[in-house]
């Protein structure tokens, strides 16, 4: 194990690592009142710099956008402001739902991160015309619980999530056979793999992020890195339109998404990696990861996937033919607009940490397993 | 390079008709399409509805065999109480449920937006707002009949009986199926006014009954004034000789 990260102030993570290696040590009490912490404990929220400088950082800029828009209210049209206030008030509540489940616990941030892929699907569906197989919804549906299911139960180094990718692809192709409909099978399939692929098993790995209790040995637990990815990926999104309004001139993919610059994607990529770089030296001390050259290659894979992952859902929305996928919120669209940038990120950032971190074994192995399944020992 | 026979034909994604609505919007809306949390809901709900009308108010069915087998299709009926359109809803089989819409007073059923989540969610219906009903939404609601397989429970009295007697019927009816290949079936309700009447909080539990009649389709009248009115007298017509052959009105009838 590396040394304690000497900015976290945090030592629950040493819990695991001591009964690891020796599991006499410690008693089961202590154990289980330590998974009750990293599941349900709250207390331990704020415990790292870093997720108290994400928190203070966004609300702060939460709150200046505000002001901003309120004292600029004179100056440009209602419809502009309208618009503007409806933005920032959806980015007030996604602030929320965001920040609160994760900051609370590990089981809460698995919860919301399911009900973010259930709603994201559900927006996926309506806009292919998926949402009529209803079967294949329903298989989409359940594969999604059952991996947050395998990110709570955490058995044997995650093998039953890594597990559910496959078994869940079957699924949807067993079940659409007994409908004896050949014409548009194909189709059918693939828009229920992909659905499930983009938004059910990429997205849970935030899931299984929120099983670190040790990050490299120094002691922290999954919120800064968490925090850290999704306000990455949002940063990242802003910056690179951004840019592109402003200096953007050569289109990137012009038939996919005109809007998207050469520009926006280079500044977008040299920003976020630069952001990345700086918070984290911080996160990392410590490790192998905190080297310089690991740091750029995972800001460059946050931004890189990031523009990708929208790129992916303007490809869908311009074959279909529809601006948003939903207008669940006002100002943004419907929430796969909003998250799109994120559904490729998470497992590319769960396997690099896991490579760069060494032979420890995936990233979270040294946190609890097997609990719902029985015992923790695993 | 391929020729004809190697193109594949491109594929057809048909996505939702109401996908730039949301909440009370979508639910208000005649585009509402229903994914699978709904199709559970109405499972759920029509188990339960038809359990309870079974078991406390003693359905009857008579005529269920002139329902026609596939959408579409419209129910029409005379209109006590609240209960009418689940009365109606549970003569027809579960599977049917996604495709059964009940057309309901806006100004009821969808006023508040928790109301218009449930009423579109849960009983699938479609919102008629009655004093403002205009020719656009009726042709909605004509063309959505028309165009998909869908099952219409209407009431032409546009409104419950206050004291148990048949109101005249509106000409709405006449507007949606005036012209088109679509069935209508009267349907003659007997107890739900002494079960649930308009003035009425709690249903009592009064034994129910429907009898269900031949139906009809009006593709041989014009699309106007006069072939909408002719459709309304028919069904008024047909919904009166109804209740007249139910035997508690046959013996009322004798006693008078």
């Amino acid at each position: 194990m590396g040394s304690k990260n000497p900015g976290c102030r945090c030592d629950h993570g040493s819990l695991y690592s001591q009964r690891l290696e020796d599991p006499a040590s410690t008693g089961d009490s202590h154990l289980e009142a330590s998974i009750r912490d990293h599941l349900i404990g709250y207390e331990r929220a704020f415990d790292h710099p870093l997720s108290v400088t994400i928190v203070v950082g966004v609300v702060s800029g939460l709150v200046i956008a505000g002001a901003l828009i309120m004292a600029l209210r004179s100056w440009i049209s209602e419809d502009s402001y309208h618009q503007a206030f409806r933005w920032w008030r959806s980015w007030c509540w996604l602030v929320g739902v965001i920040f609160v489940p994760v900051l609370a616990g590990a089981l809460w941030t698995m919860l919301a991160v399911m009900v973010l892929s259930l709603l994201c699907f559900r927006e996926y569906a309506r806009a292919t015309g998926l949402f009529r197989e209803k079967t294949i919804c329903a298989v989409v549906g359940l594969g999604i619980v059952l991996v947050t299911f395998a990110a709570i139960d955490h058995w044997q180094d995650d093998a039953l999530f890594f597990a559910m990718g496959p078994l869940v692809g079957a699924l949807i192709v067993i079940v659409s056979i007994p409908a004896d409909r050949p014409r548009g099978f194909i189709q059918r399939i693939a828009l229920g793999v992909l659905g499930f692929a983009l938004l059910g098993f990429s997205l849970g790995y935030i899931s299984n992020l929120a099983n670190v209790v040790d990050l490299g040995g120094t002691g922290t637990d999954y919120r800064p890195l968490v925090l850290l990815l999704i306000v990455a990926v949002e940063l990242n999104d802003m910056l690179a339109a951004l840019i592109d309004r402003t200096l953007g001139h050569r289109p990137l993919l012009k038939n996919t998404n005109p809007r998207k610059t050469w520009a926006g994607a280079i500044g977008a990529a040299v920003l976020t990696t630069a952001m990345i770089v700086a918070a984290g030296g911080w996160l990392f001390q410590g490790t192998p990861v905190a080297r310089t050259g690991w740091l750029i290659g995972l800001g460059l894979l946050v931004s890189l996937l990031g523009l990708l992952g929208d790129l992916t859902l303007a490809s869908i929305k311009r074959d279909v033919g529809v601006e948003d996928v939903g207008a669940t919120l006002p100002g943004h669209g419907g929430l796969l607009d909003r998250f799109d940038g994120l559904v490729l990120v998470p497992p590319a950032v769960y396997h690099y940490l896991s490579l760069a971190l060494g032979d420890s074994g995936p990233l979270g192995s040294e946190g609890p397993h097997r609990i719902l399944t029985g015992g923790w020992g695993g | 390079m391929g020729g004809e026979a190697d193109r594949v034909d491109d594929w057809t994604l048909r996505p939702a008709r109401d996908l730039e609505l949301a909440g009370a919007d979508r639910h208000r809306s005649y585009q509402r399409e229903s994914g699978l949390v709904a199709n559970v809901a109405r499972f759920v709900w029509w188990s339960l509805i038809r359990t309870e009308l079974k078991l406390l108010h003693r359905l009857e069915i008579h005529g269920k065999h002139n329902l026609p087998r596939s959408p579409s299709f419209v129910l029409v009926a005379n209109h006590a109480s609240h209960l009418d359109a689940l009365v109606l809803g549970a003569t027809l089989p579960l599977k049917l449920r996604d495709q059964l819409f009940p057309l309901a007073a806006g100004d009821v059923f969808f006023h508040t937006p928790a109301l218009a989540a449930f009423s579109a969610t849960v009983l699938n219906a479609l919102p008629v707002w009655r004093k403002q009903v205009g020719a656009h939404a009726i042709r909605q609601l004509r063309t959505r009949l028309v165009d998909e397989p869908s099952i219409y429970i209407l009431f032409p009295e546009g409104g419950r009986t206050r004291d148990g007697s048949m109101r005249p019927f509106k000409s709405g009816i006449g507007m949606m199926t005036a012209g088109t290949h679509v069935p209508v079936v009267p349907c003659h309700l007997q107890g739900t006014f002494e079960a649930f009447p308009a003035n009425s909080y709690i249903p009592r539990l009064h034994k129910i009954s429907v009898t269900i009649g031949q139906p009809r389709t009006f593709e041989q009248l014009e699309n106007r004034r006069p072939g909408w009115d002719e459709v309304t007298n028919i069904l008024e017509h047909d919904i009166k000789t109804l209740a007249n052959s139910h035997p508690a009105n046959s013996n009322r009838d004798a006693t008078q």
